[in-house]
């Protein structure tokens, strides 16, 4: 599902921890995810709990960070392990694949491989 | 708000049409509660960031189509069994960055169809035998960054069709024989950033899918050999731990293995056979493991592209090193105390070598034969005395060449017409000026003495001092400005050059005036021979 909530952009965020204006946050509050979320040509500081779409967070001591998943997956576990793929792709054990393996078909509506 | 989602919509929230369903976000409205008057067609419902602390039972018992819900970024310390009620179709619960102290254990939560549940930045320290009975079709579980001390044996038990799982950023010290027994689909799991000092040798028994395992900064004292019961492995990751050893046929349960980060381990003994049968694993990198003599046997490691072995005890390298290795693009054996070379030919797609910091002697015409992918050769720091004339003689890409700190007295050119580095600072027999012809794409080259590099017009005797150093020191001086300095004899009154010749001489000393040569001649290091003899 694609959220329609964007997160405020700017300082008024909830898990800014430092910002500016026009960069938005500079650093995170901490266990929040740092995103840098591009509108035009300038590029803001977001602090989320969760990554957007077709990213996945890495959580450390020292900071949380959003990655990009592979091309072919909605959303993500990690770069190799997707849960969601995109149009025209199936899932099967966490990978994204145009075709299913035998014994299993394509299910478009899940866009998942089903038995 | 829009059409009839305007009129569904509670208070503060904005909400979007999904053809007869409707999507409500009230993430950072400042919500104390869950909004009562919430619309069945609900099917995805953003609670995030808010001040929420308490979820009244039965809060989406209407919400029987809701897919998505996300209650992250509140101060929830307990949710009850009853809160979930109602929620037949929810797939997604994200309850990340909360406060959740307890998970419920008398009446778990009853979601038949969640798949994906984050409790990640919690306050868990414990997860209830009980907790997961009502989640049996979850697939993806994030319990990371809470205070757990031990694996949650018992309710991973409820989970049979769980595929990916993080447990990182814990407190767990140990991990018991059989933790993950009923978990035959698991994929990936994480277990980074915990205190797991030990392991059970049957302790992964029954993970018979999974391909990734991350046992990175934990405290590992000893090589994780439970790993031989995971067949399907493809990544693993041990990195900053405390393994000394890794012993003899390490992965000889895991040939799917493409990828092992170790680095950061105190590891000084690396078993002959550790890495042998190891068709897909592409890199291989050992650093500083001193009590390696022998060169491992990489039988069967044929996909092996990037080879790192530095600061060993290796004294010599198997003559079929290549030919158990065809697919090397780099090879990097620095520090070690390597005299004779094999011959590399059978290893056609090397890229870089690294071997400074050996002890060399002699390069032979064979050792780099038919190389014609290589590109960077760094053989400094040895005792490198000799080098075949056609030693480079077909390494057409060799782009650097480094062999400072040798003992040559000359080196052979033939082959080396890419080059665009080249350093022989330290060989102090080595007197000869080398002729720009021999290295037409040369930009920065060290040569064991100033007037070696009088020859890359970076010095004129008849300038006056002040200008010579002026020159030195801007160097991003007008080019025109520099070349009328370099040649004073463009200046002079008749001398009416032709304007082709003249360009040509521009784009000449354009080129001669990129080269970067050191040491760089002066005052004190002429160009001119003094006394027969340039050491003054």
């Amino acid at each position: 599902h694609k959220p329609i909530s964007g997160v405020s952009s700017g300082c008024q965020q909830g898990g800014c921890l430092t910002c500016s204006d026009y960069n938005g946050c500079l650093s995170c509050k901490p266990r929040f995810f740092m995103h840098l979320e591009r509108i035009g040509m300038k590029q803001i500081g977001v602090c989320m709990t969760s990554c957007p779409p077709g990213f996945y967070g890495t959580r450390s001591p020292e900071r949380n960070t959003c990655t990009k998943c592979r091309s072919e997956c909605d959303s993500c576990f990690n770069k190799n392990f997707c849960t969601h793929c995109r149009a025209g792709f199936y899932l099967h054990l966490g990978k994204c694949q145009e075709n299913c393996p035998e014994g299993m078909v394509r299910s478009d509506a899940q866009r998942e491989c089903i038995l | 708000r829009q059409g009839t989602a305007a009129t569904m919509c509670p208070s503060p929230c904005h909400c979007e049409e999904d053809g007869i369903f409707i999507m409500v976000d009230c993430s950072e409205m400042g919500l104390s509660s869950v909004p009562a008057n919430l619309s069945p067609l609900t099917t995805y419902l953003d609670l995030s960031m808010n001040n929420i602390s308490e979820i009244q039972p039965r809060a989406f018992h209407r919400l029987h189509l809701l897919s998505e819900l996300r209650i992250s970024g509140n101060q929830l310390r307990y949710i009850s069994g009853l809160a979930f009620q109602g929620l037949h179709n929810l797939k997604v619960l994200m309850l990340q960055n909360n406060q959740l102290e307890r998970l419920p254990d008398d009446a778990p939560w009853d979601l038949p169809n969640l798949l994906s549940l984050r409790l990640d930045a919690n306050l868990l320290s414990v997860v209830p035998a009980e907790a997961f009975r009502g989640v049996r079709s979850l697939r993806h579980l994030w319990l990371d960054d809470n205070s757990l001390t031990e694996i949650p044996v018992m309710a991973l038990d409820s989970l049979p069709s769980l595929q990916a799982m993080t447990l990182a950023l814990n407190r767990i010290t140990h991990i018991p024989d059989y933790a993950f027994t009923n978990l035959s689909a698991l994929v990936v799991l994480h277990l980074h950033n915990n205190h797991i000092r030990s392991m059970g040798s049957r302790c992964f028994e029954g993970l018979n899918s999974l391909e990734t395992l991350d046992l990175n900064y934990n405290d590992l004292q000893e090589f994780p050999v439970a790993i031989r019961t995971l067949s399907k492995l493809q990544e693993l990751g041990f990195h900053n731990n405390n393994i000394k050893a890794i012993p003899e046929r390490a992965f000889v349960g895991n040939p799917q293995l493409q990828t092992i980060h170790f680095y950061e381990n105190p590891i000084q003994f690396v078993g002959k056979s550790a890495f042998q049968f190891l068709p897909k694993l592409h890199t291989l990198s050992l650093n500083g493991a001193t009590q390696i003599r022998e060169f491992p046997d990489l039988k069967g490691t044929t996909s092996l592209e990037i080879l790192t072995l530095t600061r060993a005890g290796l004294s010599a390298l198997p003559l079929d090193l290549c030919e158990q290795l065809p697919r090397l693009r780099v090879l990097e054996l620095s520090y070690n105390q390597i005299e004779d070379l094999p011959s590399f030919y059978h290893c056609s797609a090397l890229q870089e070598i690294g071997l400074q910091h050996n002890q060399i002697r002699r390069i032979e015409s064979s050792t780099f034969q038919q190389l014609a992918s290589l590109r960077a050769l760094d053989l400094s720091w040895n005792m490198i005395e000799s080098i075949h004339p056609d030693a480079f003689a077909s390494l057409h890409s060799l782009v650097k060449l480094d062999l400072t700190e040798n003992r040559l007295s000359s080196i052979p050119v033939v082959g080396l017409s890419a080059l665009t580095h080249l350093k022989l600072r330290g060989n102090t027999e080595l007197y000869e000026a080398f002729s720009p012809d021999n290295f037409p794409h040369m930009r920065v080259i060290e040569m064991p003495y100033a007037y070696q590099c009088c020859v890359y017009g970076s010095c004129d005797s008849y300038k006056p001092a002040g200008q010579w150093d002026s020159e030195q020191s801007s160097t991003n001086e007008d080019l025109h400005k520099r070349t009328v300095a370099m040649y004073p004899i463009h200046t002079d009154t008749h001398y009416d050059p032709d304007l082709e010749e003249f360009q040509l001489e521009i784009e000449e000393s354009k080129l001669q005036a990129s080269v970067q040569c050191t040491p760089t001649p002066g005052p004190f290091r002429p160009c001119d021979s003094l006394l027969g003899s340039w050491l003054v």
